[in-house]
């Protein structure tokens, strides 16, 4: 399952899997987001490359408009799946504490 | 012991491979450290196959086998055209972000965190079998194999 809501203003709080099942969900919420936002992935355990699409799709659009996608919160598994992809090239990361 | 369940091909079969997976894993006392990894391979790849394989109904088998260290597991699929997994380009992760595309990211991550994986086509079946394993030991570097038929 997977849950992505507002929480404090500029954050975005996802939590759950990021599989390819639930990317339509995720995709439709990030397309409604503008200018900076930090992804707080902290309750995120996973994530595929249908949502690593997502992230990328969002990013590019954000970028346009002079705004950003920051991911915090980013567990270990995570970080690995990042490096491996490049998206620590495209992305501002926090890592889990 | 192998364990081996057949899924509908859709993307709504996921949760339940996710919890077939995690079935397995503690009947078999697999690390469930690997536990990510695997979903994310079995994801990639069956998701391959219901996205490329439209001229099939049938289901996918999934076989899923305790080894030392690790576990295997074997995706089966039946009536398809060959889709070698294994022969796939890696994607150019240094382009810029206007360049960057989101396809081919899949098999080219689970390339990297699998011990091995191998394709096998049966022609006169038109049957495709991907085998992978991981263990707990970092791999030093995949081995991809091919033995197309």
């Amino acid at each position: 399952m997977l849950a992505i809501d507002h929480g404090a203003p500029g954050i975005v709080v996802i939590k759950g899997r990021l599989d390819a099942a639930q990317s339509p969900a995720a995709q439709a919420f990030l397309d409604g987001v503008q200018g900076t936002v930090t992804l707080d992935c902290s309750g995120l355990e996973y994530i595929s490359s249908a949502g690593l699409g997502v992230l990328l799709k969002t990013q590019k659009r954000l970028l346009a408009t002079g705004g950003k996608l920051r991911l915090s919160g980013v567990n270990r598994h995570l970080q690995d799946i990042f490096g491996y992809s490049g998206f620590d090239q495209l992305f501002e990361i926090e890592p889990a504490r | 012991m192998t364990a081996q369940r057949s899924f509908g091909r859709s993307f709504d079969s996921l949760p339940a491979i996710v919890a077939f997976t995690a079935e397995v894993f503690a009947r078999e006392r697999i690390d469930p450290g690997l536990t990510p990894v695997i979903d994310l391979a079995i994801e990639e790849l069956f998701t391959n196959m219901v996205k490329y394989g439209k001229g099939s109904n049938a289901d996918v088998r999934i076989e899923m086998t305790g080894i030392e260290g690790g576990v295997e597991v074997t995706l089966t699929d039946y009536d398809v055209d060959r889709f070698d997994v294994t022969a796939t380009p890696d994607v150019d992760i240094s382009l810029p972000i206007e360049q960057r595309r989101p396809g081919g990211l899949g098999l080219h991550l689970i390339r990297r965190l699998l011990d091995s994986i191998e394709y096998e086509y049966e022609e006169a079946l038109r049957q495709s079998r991907i085998t992978f394993r991981k263990t707990q030991a970092e791999p030093e570097g995949a081995v991809h194999t091919n033995k197309g038929g």
